[in-house]
């Protein structure tokens, strides 16, 4: 039964072309605008390009407006213009069945870990797989016995075997975030869109958690964009840092490039102390 | 002068600072306020005393109180009839409840604000206040036009003012819920049933069941009245039939007090229920 569960990307993209392969792009963003009163816009004119398997970071101040970038990707919030190819598929165009089709392959892992407190972890995962069932498959809860074994594996990857029959409300913060992660992965996704994953844990938890998110890209192939707030942790992890100020994106380049100008740029002038505390 | 700077914008009066400003609201609740005061104070002198004797009414009253609750006994009807009678009225609460909880589930799922678009859901909240503004008496006699006097238009109007009820309990209930876990499944391609069925349901189903219970005391109560007015039968009908029919106050002691300790029994299931639910 085991054999039948790939955690992995399917292998036919990792075949003989496997360089151009690994430099497909996985999400386009085209002059995304987003503007909630039709006056001030809170993102302006956002190009992006994620490849697969690339983990990058979304660094800006509060309000920046990066959980907003964040949820224009899957609509969550619906970006006032622009476009969004993922997948090589325009989605800002889709109806809501297609549009929901597609979520599927878009996982997303939360600051407040947004699980049903009252349910197991077992089923807090399983509630990934709801974006492949009809209406009464998922009202009903049938879920394969594959699907649970995909669940199963996902869980003892993250180190959460222990725990599939404990009450959510019962899990530390840590291990609260690493059964949404593992939610999102059960969507075998293509793309993992996180918005300030540890915001609320402490150092420790937020290693586990961040080392698990950069094994998820680097071994699953699975593209990680993830908004965080500690500079020093974009720099540790990212293979790439998009800067974002008001809207806009000052800064799109290769962690070492990100010299004290930008930060200051990005932060604005008073925060110099930010990534050296 | 760093003072003046501080102050602009803020409400002062009579040299003191406002904590809050006058919005419709508040001026609202104040002058309801005061005019249910003022009602309450010159309302007992607006009464007519001229024809009461007062020592004979107060002494009847109490004597009527004493045949009651301290010589209570069964005359008409025997200690088996009346928790048979009793048995029938909780029936009726039941099946009202149910039936009003089966379609309040579903009103609700289209009342909250976070499930349902804002203009079903303002058009079923108008909907059920007006329902519920009409008392249930008046609904049991409506219903009883096409079903006729009975338990069934009894049936019918107690469900209508429970569903209205429930609709509004289960609605902020529902509401209640962290918009975060209902984000995540949204965000994963989960249909609105499944939200519902996954997420909506498991999170609030402690205070559905603590709702739905309490309607069903309630009803217990509603049932008892209907029994005598719409003549649904049940201990209400019993208890008609000895206080307007028979006149024995003894009777209508025992079977109040019978109503009593169901009703009693009742509540301490409804705590126990809570205490189970909350301490899962
Ligand atoms: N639903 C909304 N309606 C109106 N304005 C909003 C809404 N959501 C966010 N905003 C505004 O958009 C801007 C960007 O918010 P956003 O949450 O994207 O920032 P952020 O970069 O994620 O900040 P933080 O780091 O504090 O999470 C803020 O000025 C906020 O006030
Ligand atoms: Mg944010």
């Amino acid at each position: 039964m085991m054999s039948t569960i790939t955690l992995d990307r399917p292998t036919e993209q990792v075949t003989s072309k496997e360089a151009s392969i690994a430099a497909q792009t996985v999400l386009e963003l085209r002059n995304i605008e987003k503007s909630y009163d039709m006056k001030t816009l809170i993102i302006k004119d956002i190009d992006l390009q994620l490849k697969q398997g690339e983990f990058v970071s979304i660094i800006g101040p509060s309000g920046a407006g990066k959980s907003t970038l964040l949820r224009c990707i899957n609509r969550m919030i619906e970006p006032s213009s622009g476009d969004i190819i993922f997948d090589g598929t325009n989605i800002t165009q889709l109806s809501k069945s297609a549009l929901r089709k597609q979520r599927t392959k878009i996982g997303m892992v939360f600051q407040h870990y947004n699980l049903v407190s009252r349910l197991t972890v077992f089923e807090n995962v399983l509630h990934g797989r709801f974006g492949y069932k009809s209406t009464l498959q998922g009202i009903l809860g049938l879920y394969t016995e594959e699907e649970k074994m995909l669940a199963l594996s996902i869980l003892e990857k993250l180190g959460m075997k222990d725990h599939v029959y404990k009450r959510c409300d019962q899990l530390s913060g840590g291990q609260k975030q690493r059964v949404g992660i593992a939610r999102a992965l059960v969507q075998q996704p293509k793309l993992l869109l996180c918005d300030e994953p540890i915001a609320s844990l402490d150092p420790n938890s937020s290693k586990v958690i961040m080392d698990h998110l950069k094994e998820i890209s680097q071994s699953m192939g699975i593209t990680v964009l993830v908004n965080l707030h500690q500079v020093d942790v974009a720099l540790k992890y990212s293979d790439r840092i998009i800067g974002l100020n008001r809207g806009s994106k000052l800064f799109d380049d290769l962690p070492k490039r990100l010299s004290q100008m930008d930060i200051r740029n990005i932060y604005g002038a008073e925060v110099d102390e930010l990534i050296f505390e | 002068m760093e003072h003046t700077a501080l102050l602009q914008g803020i409400h002062v009066k009579n040299g003191k600072i406002k904590t809050r400003t006058l919005t419709k609201a508040t001026i609202t609740v104040r002058a309801v306020i005061i005019f249910l005061t003022i009602f309450t104070l010159i309302g007992p002198f607006l009464l007519k005393y001229s024809t009461i004797d007062w020592p004979t009414a107060i002494f009847y009253t109490f004597d009527n109180l004493k045949m009651m609750f301290l010589q209570p006994a069964f005359n008409q009807i025997t200690f088996g009839t009346a928790i048979t009678q009793i048995v029938i009225t909780l029936a009726l609460a039941f099946l009202a409840t149910i039936l009003g909880a089966f379609v309040s589930f579903f009103l609700a799922i289209s009342t909250a604000k976070n499930l349902a678009p804002a203009s079903l859901s303002n058009a079923i909240i108008a909907f059920n206040s007006v329902i519920r503004a009409v008392p249930t008496v008046l609904w049991v006699l409506i219903f009883a036009i096409v079903a006729g006097l009975g338990a069934v238009a009894a049936v019918l109007g107690m469900m209508l003012h429970t569903m209205a009820y429930l609709t509004k309990a289960y609605a902020e209930s529902f509401e209640e819920i962290e918009e975060g876990a209902i984000e995540a499944l949204r965000a994963s391609g989960a249909s609105w049933w499944h939200i519902i069925f996954h997420c909506v349901l498991p999170q609030s189903a402690s205070y559905l069941v603590s709702w739905t219970f309490l309607r069903f005391e309630t009803n217990y109560g509603v049932a008892i009245a209907m029994g005598a007015a719409a003549a649904a039968g049940g201990i209400g009908f019993e208890l008609f039939m000895s206080s307007s029919f028979y006149y024995d106050l003894h009777e209508v002691g025992m079977i109040t007090y019978c109503a009593l300790i169901v009703a009693i029994v009742l509540e301490v299931i409804a705590l126990q229920i809570k205490k189970r639910l909350m301490t899962q």
